[in-house]
């Protein structure tokens, strides 16, 4: 295996926790529009 | 002309088979350890009695069966196929034995949900479970989850060509890394890794929540195994619901996703490829189908009002949206909600995150994003040909871990398995109609179940006819391997019979 680097771990997960609350965020705006909207 | 198998066939299928058994057995001496850690001394006997059966059958098979040759493509994919079968068959003799399934096959169905990472369970009195078999319930996904043959490639078979073939036939059509043994041990230092992180931090909620320390830390281990596997169990009957806690919703929705997505793409980011995420065709496709389902779901449910607050909406909604998209079936609201609470629209946003799943070489099930951002990026090249001047060369491009152009072969490649899975579904809902349940809660737990999601809107319960357990139980382990192995299957039984 070629994972060498500690700290590209540690980046590398919080990235890909980053991009899950993003979409969590997304949901959030998307449920704050539509209910602005009256959808 | 179809060729009979030959007795090397059956000793290769045999012993690899034997080998996987081996492994199996194995595993089941850590929930024996924690039954005897927790004073539970029956739990542990069964365990006991389990492994040795696994592990007598196993050593059996490998000593009658014992070749040196390599597997060709037909006996790894029917390797793969019955080990599944197999490990249901001996995977469920403790959960039996702990009297709180009805019947075997009530076991069996347990198991079979669990390994293939679905979640849909017959367990009676769950509240009352022993801790070793409760840790059994959840180590099933977590084995399944990476591969049962993922496990025993990294710990029992040398031969690197035949570990491919068999690798391939669990649903996995792209290694992480070229050989494919360091493939299976990437897959599983990304679990283990977050395994150790999750249960941490689930454990410190949970003690924050007034939970006692050794039980906080055995649920946080419990939920993220069937967290991060997408397969939804948890060791309450009230799944998520029993914890009321936000951030704990929270915590399982960012596990949900990380299980959701592909190794390969763990691969990237963890070696420093950060920006693979942002590019790739997969989690695009997870992040934008995610979006559009939630704001249809979101219309059905203020179509009907059962939510009147919007965070509450929020809550609700989109942690059913995000449990079914990434396959994994955990649950805040009780299985009737769906039907009672959720009106039509709803219902039919939810069944949709569900048919399409999460990532390919993930833990999640369905149709896989991969496959639908293929067939989309096809689609948007075939109007470019009606558009475009006829002289115009179309050429689409996707990105998946490098820059591709898109081949025929892909899109039909995407599109047989995209039909397999619709026809899985339809036929799913087809027996559950016959057993006289409505058309959208056949649908619904039909897809749940070949989709391995394990959301259910009531109809799994241990009272159920028994054609549908089975139909269920095909379901999901057609779904987990995405039908080649088990199409292989079905040939090598038909090349017994009428080959020559």
């Amino acid at each position: 295996m070629k994972i060498k680097s500690f700290y590209n771990v540690v980046l590398g997960m919080a990235v890909e926790v980053f991009y899950a609350i993003a979409i969590m965020l997304a949901a959030f705006l998307v449920c704050v529009a539509a209910y602005f909207l009256k959808l | 002309m179809i060729l009979r198998p030959q007795l090397q066939d059956l000793k290769n299928i045999g012993y690899y088979s034997g080998k996987i058994l081996i492994g199996i057995g194995l595993t089941m001496l850590v929930p024996m350890v924690v039954g005897l850690l927790f004073a539970e001394i029956n739990p542990a006997l069964d365990f006991l009695i389990g492994a040795e059966i696994a592990l007598i059958v196993g050593l059996i098979l490998t000593k009658l069966c014992f070749t040196e040759k390599d597997l060709n493509w037909m006996q790894g994919m029917v390797v793969v196929s019955l080990s599944w079968l197999a490990t249901m068959l001996v995977a469920a003799i403790p959960l039996y034995m702990s009297g709180h399934w009805g019947s075997y096959l009530d076991a069996c169905f347990e198991t079979m949900s669990g390994f293939t990472t679905t979640g849909l369970t017959l367990v009676q009195d769950l509240d009352h479970l022993s801790y070793a078999h409760n840790l059994w319930r959840h180590l099933g996904p977590f084995i399944g989850g990476q591969g049962i043959v993922v496990i025993a490639l990294c710990f029992f078979v040398k031969g690197v060509s035949g570990a491919f073939k068999m690798y391939v036939g669990e649903g996995r059509d792209e290694r992480v890394l070229p050989n494919v043994i360091d493939s299976s041990r990437f897959i599983w230092l990304v679990s283990i890794v977050y395994l150790i992180l999750s249960t941490l931090v689930l454990g410190l909620v949970g003690i924050a929540n007034g939970m006692k320390t050794a039980n906080a830390f055995f649920h946080g281990a419990c939920i993220f195994m069937a967290a991060f596997d997408t397969a939804g169990f948890a060791p309450q009957s009230q799944n998520i619901l029993y914890y009321h806690s936000v951030l704990f919703e929270v915590i399982t929705m960012v596990i949900m996703i990380l299980g959701a997505m592909n190794f390969n793409l763990h691969y990237r980011i963890w070696t420093g490829d950060r920006r693979e995420i942002w590019k790739n065709i997969e989690s695009r496709a997870l992040f934008i189908i995610i979006i559009v389902i939630f704001l249809i779901t979101l219309i059905g449910l203020s179509q009907v009002g059962s939510y009147p607050r919007a965070l509450v909406m929020f809550r609700k909604g989109f942690y059913q949206v995000i449990s079914a998209h990434t396959t994994t079936g955990y649950m805040t609201i009780y299985a009737r909600q769906f039907i009672d609470d959720w009106g039509a629209l709803a219902l039919a946003g939810l069944i949709c995150a569900m048919a399409f799943g999460g990532s390919s070489c993930s833990t999640a099930g369905g149709i896989k994003m991969l496959r639908l951002g293929v067939i989309i990026k096809a689609l948007q090249q075939d109007l470019k040909r009606i558009i475009l001047p006829e002289r115009a060369v179309v050429e689409q491009k996707i990105h998946h871990l490098k820059e591709l152009f898109l081949e025929d072969k892909q899109v039909r490649a995407a599109l047989l398995i995209t039909v397999a899975y619709l026809a899985l579904y339809a036929i799913g809902a087809l027996v559950g109609m016959f057993y006289g349940y409505p058309f959208l809660d056949s649908l619904f737990e039909s897809t749940s179940a070949a989709a391995n999601v394990g959301l259910s809107c009531g109809i799994t319960v241990p009272g159920m006819p028994v054609g549908l357990k089975l139909t269920y139980i095909v379901q999901m382990w057609a779904g987990r391997l995405e039908f080649m192995s088990v199409f292989a299957l079905i040939g090598f039984f038909v090349a017994a019979i009428r080959g020559k």
